[in-house]
């Protein structure tokens, strides 16, 4: 058994349980229990409850399913864009392959930190927290896809340069029949991106709800409960508030095993 | 290998936009008897009339001789380069008698013409004296020296309170402005880096402290951002006090050193959420509607748990609010003041009344619309985004869907000041001045600062007609009676319309370190050093 499906399985394991937990009958990331603010472990909290009297258990499981969701919906959604810009830019003309090219990097200048605030700011306020929490990860998927694309450009010329590609093109194949060909032999290289993308976005939303432009309360983001960890005099309160950032880790570094296995 | 990289670059990028800036004080070396202590950010001006921001006060209240000083403590005007003052009873001169024998620090004679020339100097509009304003009509006040040791100060019209404002004009040396290297205060500027620290001297001429001059040598000011490290340094006697400590750090130095943090009760400031009540705002009509709707604002207001937000948002270091006056404000704070006692099934009944009604758990209005907005505070306050969370869920029991929503401050006054693209804001105010005079410009209808309908050109309520008479009332009196009873229905207004939801005053949290002597800490800010003269460090002197 190797690695990769090591790692699957624990994230797998990892995931049931925080569903399991998330879907127990009485279970609610939102309500505050105000007579049991950072409450120890106990039956009806068994991580315990934050500064809110909220139970971290249950936060901490919602917000894994969240961003878990949330990051591979955004990483297939920006492999996806970023497949199709770099290959039709590879396969058009040369001035179309240059204006990818370009845009791609014009992309990565972008000062993407004032985007995603300027993004925040313009969203309207009555936006619910759900929506956030989608927004969030769409504009993450937005900004995600130009290193890829870049990738894809190069993946595409390699391919262009096949001896099956250059005796589809002298048997006169169509652009959209040689796309038909392409993208099966371009999965290799897709499938490793959008591995990559899941742990970086994960990190990208949880740094921004630590910024207070992520996901809106009372819905749980890694960002936010990470923020508990800015003060030292919240950390005297319990030693579960190390809770999310361990799990974090270890969701990021089974991600990182099944990336490194599978590329 | 290369995947790999890619992952930990891609996760450098974006821990690096959340990597917190760290201000390293550069500390220097403690002189002997020297005190030490924070500020946030480097002063704006070492030009005493100039001020216009906390820091560059601060040091104008260490380094800056004042005619009269506004006593922290006892709340009065307390004699100081003045030794006696008198106001005519038309309100409209002070004759102020200077002490003999006052010199500057530079020990040269410090005498009315100086004084004359710093008053003059904060009237004259090139100066561009933030105090000026103040005066009222600043342009039309003269002052007058009939002799070395007296000063007249004409005023165009009666300003409440005219001798608090002595508290904020440093006396200079007359043509020699000199950015308090030079001063008549117990300290004046002896070294200054930016970014590391602010060093103050003993001035050898003072005369203001119990027994002469200042206690202490000198004072060094480490310019620190950074709570943590500041915690760190305190605890590690680094620093002398902490003047404000927010209710968590406050839990953390008990826990870690019990003998140095004193509560002090609640402060002057007050923390609130508003509706947005103007025309002009672009908000929903029916929007518009709930906000103006007197039965709403009260629903909500009484739908809050205030005892939750004093003792979970401020770990129990604050007291519930229901008026802009404190309990700490001794003249002004009415006792009498009728408040409203929660009760859900009254809530419900108000919110029929004014012809909302619960739809399947959601509440509507008379058309049908739900009830949905946000409530928007400011980004970096702890204690604010949880208790606008609390609020979310208790007023969640009523069937209103509520968002919260954290901005940075410029798109937050973006908001409340040019577009008015909000639904409720919830922030705080801080009050530097008990008397309620200087909160003319939030209640005056007119007024670009009266937060929940800026600028109205007439009263757009008869309540809010109301309040302007009062205020004006209290403004022009010069009955100490009538403008506390004119105060007094101001605040029963407030509480009848809610037109802002006061939630909690905030206590004045400090930390002392032991081996400081001579402290009396106070509501009124500055809470530790308001006696700088008399406070010194154990065993320097």
């Amino acid at each position: 058994m190797n690695v990769r499906r090591i790692a699957f399985a624990l994230l797998l394991a990892v995931v049931t349980a925080a569903a399991a937990i998330v879907m127990r009958p009485g279970a609610s990331y939102a309500r505050q229990d105000r007579d049991a603010l950072f409450a120890s472990s106990s039956s009806d909290h068994l991580a315990g409850t934050d500064a809110m009297g909220r139970d971290r258990l249950v936060r901490v499981s919602a917000a894994l399913l969240l961003c878990l969701a949330g990051a591979a919906a955004a990483a297939a959604l920006s492999t996806l864009a970023a497949a199709g810009i770099g290959a039709f830019g590879a396969m058009g003309p040369k001035s179309f392959g240059w204006l990818t090219l370009l845009a791609c990097d014009a992309f990565l200048a972008l000062p993407w930190m004032f985007l995603l605030m300027m993004v925040r700011s313009a969203i309207p306020l009555t936006t619910s927290p759900t929506a956030s929490a989608a927004i969030t990860f769409l504009v993450l998927a937005a900004l995600g896809w130009p290193a890829c694309a870049r990738a894809v450009y190069r993946g595409t010329k390699e391919l262009q340069k096949s001896e099956w590609m250059l005796y589809a093109t002298a048997n006169g194949l169509r652009r959209t029949q040689m796309l038909r060909i392409l993208v099966p032999n371009l999965l290799p290289l897709l499938l490793p991106q959008f591995l990559i993308s899941v742990p970086a976005f994960i990190v990208a939303e949880a740094n921004l709800g630590a910024l207070g432009l992520g996901i809106g309360e009372p819905l749980p983001s890694w960002g936010g409960m990470l923020l508990e960890l800015n003060n030292s005099a919240t950390l005297l309160q319990t030693n579960w508030i190390y809770l999310p950032v361990a799990l974090l880790t270890v969701v990021l570094l089974l991600l990182e095993a099944i990336t490194v296995e599978g590329s | 290998m290369r995947d790999r990289s890619h992952i930990l670059a891609c996760c450098a990028l974006v821990a690096g936009f959340a990597a917190p800036v760290v201000c390293t004080a550069q500390a220097a070396q403690r002189l002997p008897g020297e005190l030490a202590w924070t500020v946030g950010y480097d002063p704006k001006t070492f030009d005493p009339a100039k001020v216009d921001d906390e820091e560059s006060e601060l040091v104008r209240y260490l380094t800056a001789g004042v005619l009269l000083r506004f006593n922290r403590s006892t709340q009065q005007i307390d004699p100081s380069l003045a030794e006696s003052w008198t106001l005519s009873p038309d309100g409209k001169a002070l004759t102020l008698k200077l002490r003999s024998g006052l010199r500057f620090s530079d020990g040269s004679p410090l005498t009315a013409k100086d004084a004359a020339w710093s008053i003059r100097r904060v009237l004259d509009a090139n100066t561009k004296a933030p105090v000026a304003e103040e005066f009222l009509d600043a342009s039309a006040v003269t002052v007058q020296t009939p002799d070395e040791k007296t000063i007249v100060v004409h005023l165009a019209k009666r300003v409440v309170g005219i001798e608090k404002v002595f508290d904020e004009i440093a006396i200079e040396p007359a043509n020699r402005p000199s950015e308090a290297r030079v001063t008549a205060g117990p300290f004046f500027l002896g070294d200054y880096r930016r970014l590391q620290y602010i060093r103050l001297k003993r001035n050898p001429y003072y005369q203001g402290s119990k027994d002469g001059l200042p206690h202490a040598s000198g004072i060094r000011l480490d310019v620190l951002e950074n709570q943590e490290q500041m915690i760190r340094l305190f605890l590690r006697s680094e620093y002398d006090f902490i003047d404000n400590l927010p209710p968590d750090y406050f839990e953390l130095l008990k826990h870690k050193a019990p003998n140095t943090v004193r509560d002090i009760g609640p402060s002057l400031n007050t923390e609130q959420m508003w509706f947005n009540q103007a025309p002009a705002s672009p908000l929903p009509d029916w929007e518009k509607s709930w906000f103006r709707s007197q039965a709403f604002r009260v629903a909500v207001s009484q739908a809050i748990h205030r005892e939750d937000l004093a003792r979970i948002a401020y770990l129990g270091h604050a007291t519930p609010a229901f008026s802009f006056v404190s309990p700490a404000n001794k003249t002004w704070f009415d006792h009498n003041l009728s408040v409203p006692h929660m009760d859900p099934s009254e809530i419900k009944a108000i919110l029929a009344r004014a012809g909302f009604h619960l739809e399947a758990g959601t509440l509507k209005d008379a058309q049908g619309h739900p009830v949905r907005f946000s409530i928007l505070t400011n980004t970096g306050n702890a204690a604010r985004a949880k208790m606008a969370t609390l609020i979310q869920q208790d007023l969640a029991a009523l069937g209103m869907q509520v968002t919260v929503v954290t901005l940075d401050f410029p798109a937050l006054i973006e908001r409340l000041m040019h577009s008015q693209d909000y639904e409720a804001c919830l922030l705080g105010l801080e009050n530097v001045d008990p008397d309620p005079n200087a909160m003319m410009n939030v209640w005056l209808s007119s007024s670009p600062n009266h937060q929940w309908s800026p600028s109205e050109k007439t009263p757009a309520t008869p309540w809010e007609a109301e309040i302007d008479r009062a205020m004006d009332l209290q403004a022009t009196s010069n009955k100490l009676a009538e403008r506390v009873q004119a105060v007094d229905r101001v605040q029963q207004i407030v509480v009848d319309q809610q037109p802002f939801i006061y939630l909690v005053y905030p206590n004045a949290l400090v930390a002392v370190s032991p081996q400081l002597l001579g402290v009396q800490p106070v509501v009124q800010e500055p809470r530790t050093f308001w006696n700088v003269e008399n406070l010194s460090v154990q065993g320097a002197r």
